[in-house]
């Protein structure tokens, strides 16, 4: 399977500090990778960088073949590539329905169908026309996960989809993910919760303090020396 | 509330019915008081399109006003019939969107707010120094003409147009773009919106309507001179009247125009600092208490919808 | 079509543009301070400028008091006047996004402005104290712009000082950085808001105190100051307080080494042609600082 990713070398800084210190991964199509690590040790800005909100130093990024990395990040998204945020960003004064409208679909059914239909899959569809602003926490997080799904992107990045969602809610989300993942999607999210973790992902990277300290299964994770000392150690 | 919904049209129409034949039995007062109504709506109504809807608050928005006021003034004085020098002072105030959009909109919000701060000024002070096309500090006459019925008219058709645009643009998808910029321009980006290019647009169209209403107002007034179509209140009123009545609405403006002008029309004329005062005044009181605008009130209360 | 420049009249309008550097130097920091800790942009910095200024003026023309020694009555008043805001009004938007503050500030900056025309009206007023310019050589500097800048050299080194060594001024530098950390830290964020609401006004009406000797004074003043500070900010960096003394003289030489080419008229508009051009092209600002 060729890599629908590659992070070569990244580094990112902001002012003295060094958040990105030569990170450097490859993800394959269609399967799920986690990201973990402690607070602090660049996860999310690992994400900003692939995804453009921020500007790398030095490094490259390359998806489906081509760089990214001097890319504007509603250009990346069109090369197929989406993500949700650790902090909901869903529009709150829009409905529901809207989030998902604003999103640019190319191809195939009209949008509205589209949207419904995803309404339908997390089962939100009776609040299709309520503002997004009003909706529970894990309503907005099932909300941001789908508006992700409109475009139908190749690679996905979700930034902690478990936190503060309950677990019949959580499950519903984890089996939405398996069932991306059968149809040839790539997934790589960022978690906190190891269960979740170990229990979803094919291959696991752990970052700290800005370097990739390990990568492999999440058995070999969990039973890796430095990786225990970089969570509870120090 | 979907009763009211359906005598709504019809009582618009017959507003505008009246409204065009109000010439006729009206003075030449009243005209022109009606008259100055349709500019400021036209006014409100274009400055909502950009900060309204986008959030992206336009401080100098007066700059197209006072554009298409000299564009107009200078082509009537060489010989064009004010109707189309009023429409090439549309266009030239979108140029100038433009050339002033292009840079500043890469800026975030607030840094596009700031550099709209001294555009005003900026402007003011060229109409100035360019004495041999602008008449400097002198001003600018034009050849008399009684034509404020014709203006009503024209005043009426643009304010109505913009009202009609925006009604078009907030009930689309575009619109819906136009908002998530306000919302959240970082997570518009990363859902694959060019928030630049909507930006540009939404900034392109709301210059539009001020610059034709800039050339209307002066072949109205027949006499103008810098700090006669760059003055920052009619900004600050613009803001106010759209902020008053509900930004990112489509009657919001109109709402906030029609309010504040009466009360402009009775309390201005006497006590130009006290109004103004006041102005600063409904805008604190605005951000603190209402933000969005005597519509939202009325939105939360009956349940009306977003695209009111 | 340039005028022939002399080494003479280059090292005059250098000084000079130091001289008015100082100046904006400490009304920016001003600026700066508010938008370092709380994120808000004050648009009506400006407008408290102008009220530092008209209490200079009329402790002159009724108790002849000397304007710098004014400065211990227009600032302490102003400080009064900036908690006070931030303790009613900004406060609640401090949180909201940043375009609500901006609205916010600027709806009590054209409240400030009428209520000042409708006490003073917008005659044009000033105060003659010292004229006469020091003579160096082939240079001559105004007094009074010496004298303002030392003046405006000295409060900025002051604040520095009391930035830099004590507690207080590091809570605030703390607060810059990041609110949540220094909440932790036990710092109470809203005394800390307060105290640099104050301060900032108070360096703004200094800088209003001190220009009364030089210019005539009238309630619109201060906009273009604000504004100007704006632009200081921004080429030091946003949250860099040392970058906002370096913008500050750098602003005032490169305008005053603009007087030279263009006229006075046009030289308003640089100003504004740099702020464009720095926000597009380095929006951290020359020195580096956080972009928003």
């Amino acid at each position: 399977m060729a890599a629908i990713l590659q992070v070569r070398n990244l580094v990112k800084r902001f002012g003295g500090v060094t958040a990105i210190n030569g990170v450097s991964l490859s993800l394959e199509a269609g399967k799920i990778y986690g990201l973990i690590g402690p607070n602090g040790s660049g996860k999310t800005t690992l994400f900003n960088c692939i995804t453009g909100i921020e500007r790398r130093d030095s490094g490259a990024v390359g998806f489906k073949g081509r760089r990214i990395d001097r890319l504007k990040p509603h250009q990346i998204f069109h090369r197929g590539l989406g993500r949700t945020f650790q902090i909901i960003r869903v529009f709150p004064e829009l409905t529901a329905l809207e989030n998902l409208l604003v999103v640019t679909t190319s191809e195939f059914k009209p949008a509205r169908e589209r949207a419904e239909e995803l309404l339908r899959f997390v089962k939100l569809e009776t609040l299709a026309d309520e503002y997004a602003g009003n909706l529970s926490y894990g309503q907005q997080k099932l909300l941001e996960f789908i508006r992700v799904l409109m475009s139908d992107p190749d690679l996905i990045l979700l930034d902690e989809p478990a936190a503060g969602v309950n677990r019949t809610l959580l499950n519903e989300l984890l089996d939405a993910v398996k069932a991306l993942r059968d149809r040839g999607k790539t997934i790589f999210l960022v978690e906190h919760d190891m269960k979740v973790v170990m229990g979803l992902c094919e291959t696991v990277f752990v970052l700290d303090h800005g370097e990739k300290l390990a990568e492999g299964p999440p058995g070999v994770i969990q039973a890796d020396e430095r990786v225990i000392e970089a969570y509870f150690g120090r | 509330m979907k009763r009211w919904a359906r005598w709504f049209p019809a009582a618009l129409a017959l507003l505008l019915l009246v409204l065009s034949v109000y010439p006729l039995w009206a003075t030449g007062y009243g005209v022109r008081v009606m008259l100055q109504l349709f500019m400021w709506i036209a006014l409100a109504q274009s400055w909502n399109l950009i900060s309204g809807l986008t959030g992206y608050v336009s401080f100098g928005h007066v700059a197209f006003f006072g554009m298409g006021a000299y564009t107009t003034a200078i082509l009537v004085v060489k010989g064009v019939a004010w109707p189309l020098a009023a429409v090439a002072g549309g266009v030239m105030a979108v140029v100038l969107a433009f050339v002033i959009g292009w840079p500043c909109l890469r800026l975030k919000g607030p840094y596009f707010a700031i550099a709209m701060l001294g555009l005003n000024e900026v402007l003011r002070v060229m109409a100035s120094y360019f004495e041999g096309l602008t008449g400097g500090g002198l001003g600018l006459s034009l050849p008399t003409l009684d034509a404020s019925v014709r203006i009503y008219y024209a005043m009426g058709l643009v304010a109505l147009a913009v009202t009609a645009a925006t009604y078009v643009i907030v009930t689309s998808r575009f619109g819906l773009r136009l908002m998530t910029i306000r919302e959240d321009e970082v997570a518009a980006e990363a859902m694959g919106i060019d928030t630049f290019r909507y930006k540009i647009y939404a900034f392109l169209l709301s210059a539009a309507a001020p610059g034709i209403v800039g050339g209307l107002a002066a072949r109205d007034m027949g006499y103008i001179e810098p700090i006669s179509v760059f003055p920052l209140v009619t900004t600050i009123t613009m803001i106010v009247m759209v902020l008053f009545g509900g930004k990112g609405t489509i009657w919001g403006p109109v709402l906030g125009a029609v309010i504040l002008f009466t009360f402009q029309e009775l309390v201005w004329a006497n006590f130009p600092h006290a109004h103004q005062i006041l102005l600063g005044g409904i805008i604190v009181a605005v951000v603190l208490v209402m933000p969005r605008g005597i519509l939202g009130v009325l939105q939360q209360r009956y349940n009306l919808p977003r695209t009111v | 079509m340039t005028p022939h420049i002399t080494p003479v009249m280059l090292g005059q309008v250098i000084v000079s543009g130091l001289l008015a550097g100082a100046l904006y130097a400490m009304v920016a920091l001003g600026l700066g301070l508010i938008f370092g800790v709380m994120r808000v942009l004050n648009v009506a910095h400006g407008p408290l400028l102008m009220l530092g200024a008209y209490i200079t003026y009329f402790l002159f023309i009724t108790v002849g008091l000397n304007p710098y020694l004014s400065l211990l009555v227009s600032m302490p008043i102003v400080f009064v006047i900036g908690v006070a805001l931030q303790h009613f009004l900004v406060r609640r938007v401090v949180d909201a996004p940043e375009l609500s503050s901006l609205l916010l500030t600027f709806g009590i900056s054209i409240a400030l402005v009428n209520v000042a025309q409708l006490a003073f009206t917008s005659d044009l007023r000033s105060v003659e104290f010292i004229t006469g310019a020091f003579l160096v050589g082939p240079f001559a500097f105004s007094k009074a712009r010496v004298i303002a800048c030392l003046f405006a050299a000295a409060i900025t080194a002051l604040a520095f000082l009391f930035l830099q060594k004590t507690r207080l001024g590091k809570a605030i530098r703390a607060v810059s950085q990041s609110r949540e950390v220094a909440q932790v830290c036990g710092i109470d964020v809203h005394r800390i808001h307060m105290l640099a609401f104050g301060m900032a006004s108070a360096l703004a009406a200094a800088g209003g105190s001190l220009m009364t000797v030089m210019i005539a004074i009238q309630p619109e003043m201060g906009a273009v100051y604000t504004f100007k500070s704006f632009l200081v900010i921004v080429l030091g960096g946003a949250g860099n307080y040392p970058g906002a003394l370096l913008g500050g003289l750098l602003l005032g030489l490169v305008e005053q080494l603009a007087s030279l080419f263009l006229t006075t008229q046009v030289n308003e508009a640089v100003a504004y042609v740099l702020l464009v051009l720095v926000l597009l092209l380095r929006p951290t600002g020359l020195l580096g600082g956080r972009s928003t």
